[in-house]
């Protein structure tokens, strides 16, 4: 089994005379749980239509599992559990009637359905809610049986656009826990989404989009990875007055690189581990400017979008 | 089992799941009980002189009460899903979307013919039961028998008009209308061959013909809807 289960080859799409998707490439591998951010019409819900076999490329390729969807309909899409847009919902029908439906076009055979019909909303509803036509339902109520849909069967991948949209805090609270025990188990998640922090504690790896094109691919978290200036982490030191000078010049190894956030304000990337944040930490310490905090940035993934993406509709 | 016949076998139960759900599966009693029950009425109340006229009379209103069934169900096996935009869910199952739409036709289609025949077949029986050919009586305008086959294909260019105008228009309720007026010029063609004394086998046939292109292309668009 190949370890890329996403494939996305110079993928395009056009509607008519309008771009909706160009020359786009990546690969996501299983396990993965990866966020794709971008604002309206970026083409976000294009990929994952591509993706999910509801419309087929104009060049370019993609493949899941190995498989073509456009191709290979039945066994690309075997393997995916995918909502995509907002799909409508057929009042009179219960969602235990949808996700058993859903059982059957997937081959569980009859006497398992039940089980892989309750596996998959247990997470999600509970109590009589898969029994209650959709039209008895909430907004949030009925999001959650559809995404609760998307689970049947066990899916390898799962392609959600805007999961969480429509929801209340505490819903979307747990939806994203929900995501991330998925992910931690094992699932491969592509998760489109206008809400930064959807992304931020469900994914580990972000795709910015806009107008049609790739226009970055890094990690969510910084943490870990390699940072500007290829340090291995960073500090940001927050000081009561000005910083001096010959700090924003530098402060030499361990460290990689100073940014100047602003006047009380440095991050600092450095190389090595805790006792080379000490050191820095100390430096500071030592130049006689008045620290009053040190600690890891947060991943800030609202800035990173803005720089990638632009200032509309960052959320 | 195939992956076609699986499909077909699995949709065909989603319809009957829907109808059941929406109570829409009570439409197909309409032809079976109100066909009779209204031929029969018609018969006594304008004292039908021949049996045959009364076997006609019962078809056509039997026929037209499955009109409006195979329109409804027709439409709304296409149309409902493109409506609610439900099939951005559906479409994204390991299945062949047309052979998919196809097993949902066959349940409301063969349904509503089902229906028609056994209606019909009632009318007929009631209006030997009812009604006794009368002497001087006006022959009848056409041969019963050649009625009760020639609605078959009317109905199924019914079911097949208003499944692919569900596909091009994306709306049930836009599919009906078109289904009504389609039904509206079948007729009058019927009526306007009646006249002249040119209807025969070939205008039911041609109907059929009209179904079966409906049909298809309505599973073929199913299938490549994008959006």
């Amino acid at each position: 089994m190949p370890s890329e289960v996403l494939v996305v080859d110079h993928l395009s799409k056009r509607y008519g005379k309008q771009a909706a998707l160009r020359e786009v490439s990546f690969r996501v591998h299983r396990g993965e749980s990866v966020g794709y951010l971008g604002p309206n019409g970026a083409g976000k819900t294009t990929t994952l239509k591509l993706l999910s076999g509801l419309c087929q490329p104009t060049s370019g390729s993609v493949r899941v599992a190995d498989h073509d969807p456009s191709t290979d309909r039945d066994r690309a899409l075997g393997h995916l559990g995918a909502m995509v847009e907002t799909p409508g919902i057929v009042p009179y029908l219960t969602g235990g009637d949808l996700l058993s439906y859903i059982a059957r076009v997937k081959g569980i055979p009859s006497r398992d359905r039940p089980g892989a019909v309750d596996r998959a909303a247990r997470p999600l509803v509970t109590g009589d809610v898969l029994r209650r036509p959709f039209g008895t339902l909430s907004t949030g109520l009925a999001r959650r049986v559809l995404l609760a849909a998307t689970l049947v069967g066990d899916p390898e991948v799962l392609l959600l656009d805007e999961p969480t949209l429509g929801l209340d805090p505490a819903a979307r609270h747990d939806l994203r826990g929900l995501l991330r025990g998925l992910a931690r188990a094992g699932k491969t998640i592509l998760l489109s989404t206008h809400l930064l922090e959807d992304v931020q504690e469900v994914c580990d790896r972000v795709l910015f989009l806009r107008e049609g094109a790739l226009v970055g691919d890094e990690a969510v978290n910084p943490g870990g990875t390699p940072f500007p200036g290829g340090g291995e982490g960073a500090v940001r030191l927050r000081f009561a007055a000005d910083v001096p000078p010959e700090l924003t010049r530098g402060m030499g190894p361990p460290s990689t690189r100073v940014v100047v956030e602003g006047p009380r304000q440095l991050l600092v990337f450095f190389t090595g581990g805790e006792s080379a944040q000490a050191e820095i930490v100390a430096r500071a310490i030592r130049s006689g400017a008045p620290l009053t905090t040190a600690a890891p940035p947060e991943p800030d993934l609202a800035r990173r979008y803005l720089e990638k993406v632009g200032r509309q509709e960052a959320t | 089992m195939s992956s076609f016949s699986r499909t077909l076998a699995n949709n065909a139960a989603w319809e009957v799941v829907r109808l059941r759900r929406s109570r829409r599966s009570w439409l197909l009693a309409i032809p079976v009980v109100a066909g009779p029950i209204g031929s029969a009425l018609a018969d006594l109340y304008l004292k039908v002189a021949s049996v045959a006229t009364a076997e006609i009379l019962g078809l056509l209103i039997t026929g037209g009460l499955s009109a409006l069934v195979v329109l409804d169900l027709s439409a709304l096996a296409v149309g409902e899903d493109l409506t609610l935009r439900t099939h951005l869910l559906t479409f994204t199952l390991p299945q062949g979307r047309g052979v998919a739409l196809a097993a949902r036709l066959l349940v409301v289609t063969g349904g509503a013919l089902a229906s028609y025949a056994a209606g019909a077949g009632a009318a007929w029986w009631l209006a030997g039961r009812l009604v006794s050919d009368q002497v001087g009586a006006a022959h009848p305008i056409l041969v019963p028998l050649h009625l009760f086959l020639g609605l078959f294909g009317f109905l199924s260019f019914l079911g097949g008009v208003v499944a692919a105008a569900a596909v091009v228009t994306r709306s049930s309720a836009q599919a009906l209308v078109a289904g009504v007026l389609a039904g509206v010029v079948g007729a009058g063609l019927a009526s306007s061959l009646l006249l002249q004394h040119q209807l025969n086998a070939t205008f039911p046939l041609a109907l059929l013909g009209v179904a079966l292109g409906g049909w298809g292309w309505a599973t073929a668009g199913y299938g490549r809807i994008e959006s």
